[in-house]
């Protein structure tokens, strides 16, 4: 399949699965799943970082039209592609990245996946609670919920790449 | 000039993302305070298109819950209904009340998309302009008050809930002797407590006093309910009480919903706008 139409379908997946089923579900305790990150590092590694920061603006501006926040998630987004390259490059192997892999944890690695879509998944979480709730006074509330929500978005990242992963392997 | 382009080209993408984060961030703060454009929100056709497939699926799912509900509600109304009643006395003809006069009508409303983990929580109603909605009208459910219209489109509507952030209702907790006035808030912690503040610290408040609004501004009629005090306590350095509430409405679980609309709310204004102003 060609790429580009790979990540369009991903894309519509994602925003639909996001808008209709992950956000209509109320876990309390201040749980917020949110799987649009996914997308973002799932882009291939060859894609530059103005192109990424354009297709996040819009994933989060669909993510926020359904959602009424406003621009909430697309600032969030944008911030976590801006700093996508930076964390590649950081723990990226030597010679640079295999453009034939994609920022998989089966292509990757499951402990690369981990510390790289960990720290960008916290970073995009902290930004979005850190603005929705603006005040300082209360980081050890914004605390608490970016640790809960990150740490459930994680594992439901795990578990959607394990499908990408099976259908893969059935081909 | 070349140093600027230069400087253009090494800031480059820095740039961009200064860019879209303050496209991002201009549209999160100007929208809050007021909404300008109803494209970017839930009310637009096509999302909400989208969200009424969802609900179509999902409604069922609270479905005997509010059938019982509603059944409650028809049963408590019935009672009250003059000619369902044994009359004690036969000789009473029937008196064309002219002493009441309706202030209030109603209209009947689904949420088709709702939020209440966010800081600030919006409702997706399903009737708009078209029905006669307008921004500022109260919203309800059966057991308690849900918010305002903040925007309103052709055929959709958004609620600005109590569940946000800088929402004000006058309210009053409903004491023995006293009723005592206040601003109804939400700290953006949990959907099921909220916040009165203005409440001065000289008299007690009693736990689980019900709260209910004041219908001073014309908004909500009096006597719509809140939710009951469940905790107070003084506030550092005011003569202030924090009154936490919990509400009397389940907002995880809504789905029914009714809008206010007040016969008498020009006149009101229009009386109220000869108020000469302090200069």
């Amino acid at each position: 399949m060609n790429v580009v139409y790979k990540h369009i379908i991903r894309f519509v997946v994602f925003a639909f699965l996001q808008a209709l089923v992950f956000n209509q579900l109320n876990i309390g305790f201040g749980i917020h799943l949110m799987i649009q990150p996914l997308f973002i590092m799932l882009l291939p590694f060859e894609l530059t970082v103005i192109p990424i920061m354009g297709i996040a603006f819009l994933m989060g501006l669909v993510i926020d039209i359904f959602s009424n926040t406003y621009g909430l998630n697309t600032s969030s987004l944008v911030l976590m592609a801006y700093l996508r390259p930076i964390v590649f490059k950081f723990y990226g192997p030597r010679e640079g990245y295999d453009p034939l892999k994609e920022p998989t944890s089966q292509d990757m690695g499951s402990n690369w996946f981990t510390v790289v879509y960990g720290i960008l998944l916290g970073l995009h979480t902290f930004w979005f609670f850190l603005l929705e709730i603006f005040e300082i006074g209360r980081l050890g509330f914004i605390l608490q919920k970016t640790l809960l929500s990150g740490g459930l978005s994680f594992l439901l990242a795990l578990l959607i790449q394990s499908f990408i992963l099976n259908s893969k392997q059935k081909k | 000039m070349r140093n600027l382009i230069a400087f253009l080209q090494r800031f480059r993408i820095f740039l961009v993302f200064a860019v879209l984060q303050i496209l991002a961030l201009t549209w999160y703060v100007t929208y809050l305070s007021f909404p300008r454009n109803q494209f970017l929100t839930t009310n637009n056709n096509i999302a909400v298109q989208f969200l009424e497939w969802e609900h179509d699926l999902t409604k069922h799912f609270n479905l005997s819950k509010n059938n019982s509900q509603l059944q409650w509600e028809n049963i408590y109304w019935r009672k009250r209904q003059p000619q369902f009643m044994y009359q004690l006395s036969r000789s009473k003809v029937k008196v064309n009340d002219t002493i009441y006069e309706q202030q209030y009508t109603y209209i009947p409303a689904e949420v088709i998309n709702s939020s209440i983990d966010r800081s600030n929580n919006y409702f997706t109603l399903n009737v708009g302009t078209a029905q006669g909605i307008k921004r500022g009208m109260g919203v309800f459910c059966q057991q308690g008050v849900v918010g305002v219209i903040h925007y309103a489109s052709k055929h959709y509507s958004l609620v600005k809930t109590v569940l946000t952030k800088d929402i004000n209702i006058d309210v009053s907790i409903h004491m023995k002797k006293t009723d005592l006035p206040g601003l109804l808030k939400w700290d953006g912690v949990d959907a099921r407590y909220g916040m009165i503040t203005g409440i001065n610290n000289d008299l007690r408040i009693k736990k689980w006093s019900k709260v209910e609004t004041r219908g001073g501004s014309g908004i909500f009629p009096k006597g719509i309910p809140v939710g009951k005090v469940s905790h107070t306590e003084p506030i550092e350095g005011q003569a202030l009480w924090k009154v936490e509430i919990r509400f009397a409405a389940d907002y995880r679980r809504l789905q029914r919903v009714y809008v206010i609309k007040n016969l008498h709310l020009a006149e009101q204004t229009a009386l109220e706008a000869r108020i000469p102003e302090d200069e």
